[in-house]
């Protein structure tokens, strides 16, 4: 297997609209170090899954050579927009198309102009590959996929790029603890939204950098339940199936809040 | 300034797929047709529209999710082109829509004023949400009576059913008081299906209308259950049994609209007219109207307003 890189980023746009605020500028500069240790990697290809991407059909792959535009988040539109220009190996994602029937799942390519990107898959783009000399390849959350399925398609795509001869860096975009506040607060002062979140959060930070899969893997689901993690925390498991169930450690290159919930900037050593 | 008034509100659920089917200019997508029924219901619902000639249209739709409070687009002018993201190879559809803003400011005031948090949509490269677009196409496919854009905050399922639709009836009563305010004679659209269990794999020809029917009996009869007392003006009856339907058929009035419309109108216990039912990828839809000015509401409710404000069909949750 050629994964040279695997890391865990946030997907909310906060640290990329408004880095100058503090708690998300700690954040931001988290993205950064991540993008320049992917960088020193010389990956090929990024094969990228996004919480905030939602199918509920078939499992969508991009396949659009090139998405180039401006977005605008649906909740923090009054801090700017985000440009992006992507670049997609279409190749590989189209065997990765043809390759999830070996897993038993439906899976299909996107390619239209002007299919709306998720906030979470340009901004993790913008720090990690922010001269968008990479391409990607791009997998949306498909709302009915378990943990246990997300996990079979990081695999299978790890597998296909391996098939084809890529140096991967896996990407996995999404928070920790979902808990948002839900009133207007001083975001100069913006923390996780109660202490329980926070425990959480660092209890799992601290089993990923230990690389304790065993605990991660029995207590993953209360986490997901008792902290609402971000969509079950299902991009972790993008992440753990890319990498065949098995690290060394992780590096936390950030952790804080956006808004309430948990954000984690984390390298994981393969 | 007379007093504005609402005129009649419609549960205008916002499948991508009839305007697929439709084949209007503005769509890049090609149908063969499909979903007759719905469309259909959609036209006579059109006919009702165009009779009562309203200053502005507010749609309520479950596809623009905000969590931080109840959102109101703020541009005047919004432009571009709306993919679906689950469905993009039915729906690409390039639109232009003017936004009525002095009353989206006057529902987003009244709606903190009763406690709310609001936040205005400032932003002009703001990507209108499909449900939306859907919902403003199938009823007025002209787009020439001004919008009014509102968000559906994820409280309902953040925290519970019960306490997210007393906001929605706190924000249907705020947008009263701003029609009534702003002098706007206004017609209200709830962008939401009834039961939403759906296929999960798309059949080769979408149109194909013979692999078209409801995904879930149980739903089905939810559906049609809820549809006759709907028809029959038993109104605090389906609020009685809103939540259950929500929970029991996966509804997707659960995202608010439903409920938002119906305070705004009061709760009127008055026959809804059905334009049709139809499933779409195995969900429940159903195109009705609830017009005020026909069942003389429209003008009592000038004399009968605080009466109407007072009616709440889900009352403040009790905390501690």
């Amino acid at each position: 297997m050629t994964i040279v890189a695997a890391f865990l980023v946030p997907g909310s746009p906060l640290p990329r609209l408004k880095p100058d605020n503090i708690p998300w500028g700690r954040i931001a500069a988290g993205c950064q170090r991540a993008g320049r240790a992917l960088a020193a990697a010389r990956p090929d290809v990024i094969l990228m899954y996004s919480s905030q991407w939602f199918a509920v059909l078939d499992e969508l792959w991009q396949t659009r050579p090139r998405l180039a535009g401006v977005h605008v988040d649906e909740n923090w539109y009054e801090y700017g927009d985000l440009p992006y220009d992507i670049k997609v190996d279409t190749e590989l994602a189209h065997a990765c198309v043809a390759a999830t029937r070996r897993i038993g799942v439906a899976s299909r390519g996107v390619n239209y102009d002007g299919f709306p990107l998720d906030s979470g898959s340009i901004v993790a783009s913008h720090f990690l590959n922010p001269e968008g000399a990479l391409p990607l390849v791009m997998a949306a959350n498909n709302l009915y996929h378990s943990a246990e399925t997300t996990e079979r398609l990081g695999r299978m795509a790890a597998e296909v790029a391996h098939e084809q001869g890529r140096r991967v860096a896996i990407v996995g975009v999404g928070g920790l603890s979902g808990s948002i506040f839900r009133e207007e607060i001083d975001i100069r002062s913006d923390r996780i939204a109660s202490h329980e979140d926070d425990r959480w959060n660092r209890r799992i930070l601290d089993l990923v950098e230990r690389a304790d899969v065993a605990a991660l893997r029995t207590e993953l689901p209360q986490f997901a339940k008792e902290a609402r993690a971000d969509m079950g925390f299902k991009h972790f498991y993008w992440i753990l199936g890319a990498l065949q169930g098995k690290f060394y450690g992780a590096r936390t290159h950030a952790y804080g809040p956006v808004y309430g919930s948990g954000a984690a900037v984390v390298e994981f050593t393969i | 300034m007379a007093q504005g008034r609402i005129l009649a509100g419609f549960l205008a659920p916002h499948p991508p797929h009839l305007v697929y089917g439709e084949n209007p200019p503005q769509n890049e997508a090609r149908s063969e047709g499909g979903w007759e029924p719905l469309r259909w219901a959609y036209e006579r619902a059109r006919k009702s529209l165009d009779e009562l000639k309203p200053d502005v249209l507010l749609v309520h739709s479950p596809h623009w999710i905000t969590q931080l409070g109840h959102h109101f687009l703020g541009v005047r002018t919004l432009r571009g082109k709306s993919v679906d993201p689950i469905f993009p190879n039915l729906f690409r559809y390039n639109f232009e829509l003017s936004v009525d803003v002095e009353l989206a400011e006057a529902c987003c005031a009244e709606a903190r004023e009763a406690g709310l948090v609001t936040r205005m949509m400032r932003n002009p490269n703001f990507r209108v949400d499909y449900g939306t677009i859907v919902t403003l196409h199938m009823i007025r496919p002209q787009w020439d009576i001004p919008i009014v854009g509102i968000s559906a905050n994820n409280t309902p399922y953040y925290l519970n059913t019960k306490e997210g639709l007393h906001e929605m009836d706190v924000l249907g009563k705020a947008t009263r008081r701003a029609i009534e305010r702003t002098g706007r004679r206004a017609v209200l659209l709830a962008s939401n299906t009834l039961s939403h269990w759906h296929f999960h794999e798309e059949p080769a020809v979408p149109e194909d209308m013979s692999k078209e029917h409801p995904q879930n009996y149980e739903g089905y009869k939810w559906d049609m259950r809820m549809i006759e007392l709907m028809r029959r003006g038993q109104t605090r009856e389906v609020f009685r049994l809103l939540p259950q339907f929500i929970d029991e058929a996966f509804a997707e009035v659960k995202s608010g609209a439903f409920t938002w419309m119906f305070s705004a109108m009061g709760y009127p216990e008055i026959p809804g007219e059905l334009h049709g039912y139809g499933t779409v990828i195995g969900t429940g839809n159903a195109v009705m109207e609830w017009n005020l000015v026909k069942a003389g509401l429209a003008e009592a409710e000038q004399v009968l307003g605080a009466a109407a404000l007072s009616q709440s069909a889900f009352p403040a949750p009790s905390r501690g």
